[in-house]
């Protein structure tokens, strides 16, 4: 298991945003379905070693990130791209997914070809020289999943990373997605239940912190045949689950 | 939240400028007017000798310039400036009070001790340091509107030098090396600061670029 | 995107051959270097150095002392609001840009981050920082006529420089707010101004600045460091200081996050503890200075009695009656020189008591309390001289000014052992009314003493007794004389300097 958590807990101040998470997971794409402030960034935060946990027990790629030498190598072989991204308008495509291979502590002598790699993976290669202040909102968001990729990353966090992107590039990323799901356990968070049945083989359903529900895409289905409303059956299931869990 | 739970503020006007000075960190900014202020009666308890007594001073006035300067950027962006007419008056009234505060609180400081110049040199420094941060602010951002006042301080404290070690640098455009009641000085730093206050009222400070 | 991904022929970074590869802090540098504020501020700092502190540095005379010692007086405080400002702005990019999230989750400890960032920033302000050192030494080595640079004052300069940055760095690490940098800036701009108004005699520990070279109260002076070696005791005591500060501040910063690990973080608490220790001692030292009698500050820990040796020198000669002869660094003033006291030296080349040449010889100073500083060697007679310490080029001082300071010192100096003797029971005697006639009407600015404005004038003393102190007939028996030529001057003294030394010579017997 890549991903090894039990009774998970954070709280900010008063607020509880993750209340008590367990979770399993291989290789394999895996999503993070729920409303907003369900605690999925927060998890995923805590997933990716930026926030420690308030409580309970987090092994990552066998490590517990606790320690700062387990967590530095964690680290390494982790790709995480955050729901709000950041970036230096004044690098180019190809300096900024550089930066953060190199703050990767990937060897050095790797670091053009995984770059290169990475940028073109993201389609991007006609770009590459390309300041970010010029690029759309859509592809600075396939830059950040580039930075996230560099690595050949074993654990993929990614926090809404369609956001931004237009259908075809949706089509092509829940490719790449699958590609990566047979080497790496990936993570995905988002609010678009059509990616997480594109690609997911595993989808988990946050709501007030808690999951609500563990299973495949097609039980998820299942579980709206009758009480969910939606326009698609994925919506549906995510609906009548929610409501479940809230009643 | 319901919308019903939500009550109506008794002044909308005045609901809007707080909002505004929230957004700006305008409270920060007079915190940090008043602890300039503080630092200016504290090198005031010194003797400093001839130019010492005037270039002290105007750093302390420079930092002020440079703080209401760079409360004139904007965290919002396009969404703000896509709004009604209230912008450019709250940009121009921020700017202006200010100022005011400023100068009122360096003066206050100045009162009873040896502030060379005294209110007119405070009034005219305070101005036009504040003028040339506004333009700043409009061509290169908040963030960086603290550059123009800063490296203008420069060029004034060596004009208060040749001051006293002659050849002196006298022009109406390096105002702080003036007189205080020097009529050019004054002048110039009142262009100065008309002009901010139009460019940064008119167009606003300049969006940094992503992140 | 692709799925598999067969590398495409896209953009590649140039290929490298084997062995080239840099490794990853280096390469981290690189990218730094090439996105750093501080370029884009190098043509402000070049600017603000061209405007404030190489116009008054050129316009000093060709010494490499004035020039070297001015260059440390002004070219941190030029330099510290673009260092300072640029610094600060790059240690807040993470919280500005929003970045925060995505970097704490990489591997490399958030110091090593940091201190690239820093170091990119440092080298372009050490870039702008030497480029101005650089062009004043260039133009000074083309204009000087004696002796070579001074590296301690550029020495100083150049380890302020990581200082700067590293307060800035940190401040706006540690506080990423839109207020944070001009802040910072101003204090930074304010306590290097600050440090160079509160030193106050010659053990003060303000004297740490590395804005101050040499004594406060004489500072960049033309005799200093001339005719003996830049003490470099106060520089090593402000490079221990600067260096300690930048330790102190790069250490804490690394100490104060638990994102860099317990190992990095004792490291960097250890290497905050040498900085302090280190800027501490430098402070220390400097609270142990002292003027030396040749202006320079003397710090006992770190002094080498070889420096107090004087500089060997072949001087250069004016070609006058009386040859006048200067350390070679003052060469440029010989003509000015010769041109101020000629009508003197013509006077009284060859008379009894005349000295067959004059020599400049250096002052001798010593610490007053507070900042008073005075000279103790004063006119020192005979064939020796002291040049004022006001030369023509320095702020203030013109050359009416610098022949007047000279008629007044060294041909007053001449005439008056020339008239008077020169021994010291001379000295100790009441100069005649005559004797006194032809002392002021030989020294040119007796013409302004005799005057009729002349009991507004300050006039030096002979003995005692003021120039001033001259009656009616002694009057008019100066203003006869001061009319002679020069030549005539020197016969009639000739034929009469016995007698006139001996008091037998009236002032109607005057030519």
């Amino acid at each position: 298991m890549n991903v090894d958590i039990t009774d998970l807990t954070r709280r900010f101040g008063r607020n509880q945003a993750v209340a008590g998470v367990d979770l399993q997971a291989g290789p394999g794409v895996f999503g993070l379905l729920g409303p907003n402030g369900a605690g999925k960034t927060t998890l995923l935060r805590m997933m990716a070693t930026v926030i420690p946990p308030t409580s309970g027990r987090l092994r990552l790629l066998g490590c517990d990130p606790g320690a700062y030498g387990p967590r530095r190598d964690v680290r390494r072989r982790l790709g995480y791209l955050p729901q709000n991204l950041g970036y230096y308008p004044g690098f180019t495509v190809v300096e900024f997914v550089e930066y953060f291979a190199l703050l990767k502590e990937m060897p050095a002598a790797r670091v053009p070809a995984a770059v290169a790699t990475a940028v073109e993976r993201v389609d991007l290669g006609g770009r590459a020289k390309a300041k970010l202040r010029t690029l759309s909102g859509g592809m600075l968001r396939r830059v950040g999943i580039a930075q996230a990729i560099v690595n050949e990353p074993e654990l993929l966090l990614l926090d809404e990373p369609t956001a931004g992107l237009d259908p075809e590039q949706r089509v092509a990323f829940r490719a790449l997605l699958r590609d990566l799901g047979q080497r790496a356990t990936v993570v995905v968070s988002t609010h678009l239940v059509e990616d997480v049945g594109a690609a997911c083989s595993e989808v988990a359903l946050m709501d007030q912190g808690k999951i609500v529900f563990h299973g495949t895409p097609a039980e998820l289905t299942a579980r709206g045949t009758e009480h969910g409303t939606g326009d698609a059956p994925l919506e549906r299931g995510y609906t009548a689950v929610l409501a479940a869990a809230r009643s | 939240m319901t919308a019903g739970a939500i009550r109506q503020a008794p002044w909308p006007a005045l609901r809007l400028v707080r909002l505004h000075a929230a957004s700006r960190r305008l409270p920060a900014a007079v915190a940090l007017l008043a602890a300039c202020a503080v630092g200016l009666r504290f090198t005031l308890f010194w003797h400093w000798d001839a130019y010492g007594a005037l270039q002290l001073p105007l750093i302390v006035e420079a930092g002020c310039a440079a703080v209401i300067a760079v409360t004139a950027g904007s965290p919002f962006g396009d969404p703000e400036r896509a709004t009604g007419r209230w912008l450019p008056f709250l940009r121009l009234g921020a700017a202006a009070a200010l100022t005011a505060v400023a100068v009122a609180a360096l003066t206050a400081a100045g009162a009873g001790a040896h502030l060379s110049g005294g209110f007119p040199d405070v009034l005219r420094n305070v101005a036009g340091l504040t003028g040339i941060g506004l333009l700043c602010a409009v061509v290169l951002g908040g963030p960086l509107a603290w550059t123009g006042p800063l490296a203008y301080l420069l060029v004034s404290v060596y004009g208060l030098y040749t001051d006293w070690h002659p050849p002196t640098l006298s022009t109406p455009l390096i105002w702080p090396a003036r007189p205080p009641h020097d009529l050019g000085g004054a002048l110039c730093a009142a262009v100065v600061f008309a002009a901010g206050l139009i460019a940064i009222a008119v167009r606003g400070a300049r969006e940094p670029d992503g992140g | 995107m692709t799925a598999t991904a067969p590398v495409a022929p896209g953009p590649r970074p140039a290929a490298r051959r084997p062995g080239m590869t840099l490794p990853g802090p280096a390469r981290l540098l690189r990218l730094e270097l090439r996105h750093n504020a501080m370029l884009w501020m190098l043509p402000v700092a070049l600017a603000l150095f061209w405007y404030n502190g190489y116009r008054e540095i050129m316009a000093l005379p060709p010494m490499w002392n004035l020039r070297a010692m001015t260059l440390q007086n002004r070219l941190l405080l030029d330099l510290a609001i673009p260092a300072t400002g640029a610094a600060a702005w790059m240690g807040s990019r993470e919280g500005r840009r929003n970045v925060a999230d995505l970097v704490v989750g990489t591997a490399r400890p958030r110091w090593a981050r940091q201190l690239a960032t820093w170091a990119a920033t440092t080298a372009w302000a050490e870039v702008a920082c030497l480029a101005c050192v650089a062009v004043v030494y260039v133009m000074t080595a083309r204009q000087a006529s004696w002796g070579g640079p001074l590296w301690w004052p550029a020495a100083v300069s150049a380890a302020g420089v990581p200082a700067l940055t590293a307060i800035g760095f940190a401040a706006g690490a540690w506080f990423p707010g839109r207020f944070v940098t001009p802040l910072v800036t101003i204090v930074v701009f304010f306590g290097l101004g600050f440090g160079t108004q509160a030193a106050s005699g010659d053990h003060s520990y303000w004297q740490i600045s590395p804005l101050t070279a040499g004594a406060f109260d004489i500072g960049a002076a033309p005799g200093v460091a001339t005719f003996y070696r830049y003490l470099p005791d106060l520089s090593i005591a402000q490079v221990m200081f600067t260096a300690g500060v930048t330790l102190a501040v790069l250490g804490a910063l690394g100490a104060s996050t638990a994102l860099n690990g317990p190992r990095l973080r004792s490291l960097a608490a250890v290497i905050a503890a040498a900085g302090l220790a280190a800027a501490g001692t430098g402070v220390a030292l400097a609270g142990t200075g002292r003027l030396d009698p040749h202006g320079m500050i003397v710090i006992p820990a770190l002094h080498d009695a070889a420096s107090d040796q004087p500089v060997r020198y072949t001087p250069a000669c004016g070609r006058t009656p009386v040859p006048v002869c200067v350390h070679p660094a003052f060469a440029v003033f010989l003509p000015a020189m010769t041109a101020a006291v000629g009508a003197e030296l013509t006077e009284v080349a060859g008379l009894p008591g005349a000295p067959a040449r004059i020599s400049q010889v250096p002052e001798v100073y010593q610490q007053e309390p507070q900042n008073g500083i005075t000279s103790l060697a004063g006119v020192p007679g005979g064939s020796a001289f002291i040049l004022t310490d006001q030369v023509p080029g320095e702020p203030g001082a013109t050359s009416a000014q610098f022949a007047g300071d000279l008629q007044d010192t060294l041909g007053l100096q001449l005439i008056r052992e020339v008239i008077l003797g020169g021994n010291a029971s001379a000295a100790a005697a009441r100069p005649s009314q005559a004797q006194l006639a032809v002392i002021a009407a030989s020294v040119r600015p007796g013409a302004v003493w005799l005057g009729p404005s002349a009991a507004d004038v300050s006039a030096p003393e002979i003995s005692g007794r003021r120039l001033l102190a001259l009656s009616g007939p002694a009057v008019r028996a100066a203003h006869r004389f001061a009319a002679l030529p020069p030549a005539a001057k020197h016969a009639w003294l000739a034929q009469h300097l016995a007698a006139l030394r001996a008091g037998q010579i009236s002032p109607a017997q005057l030519p």
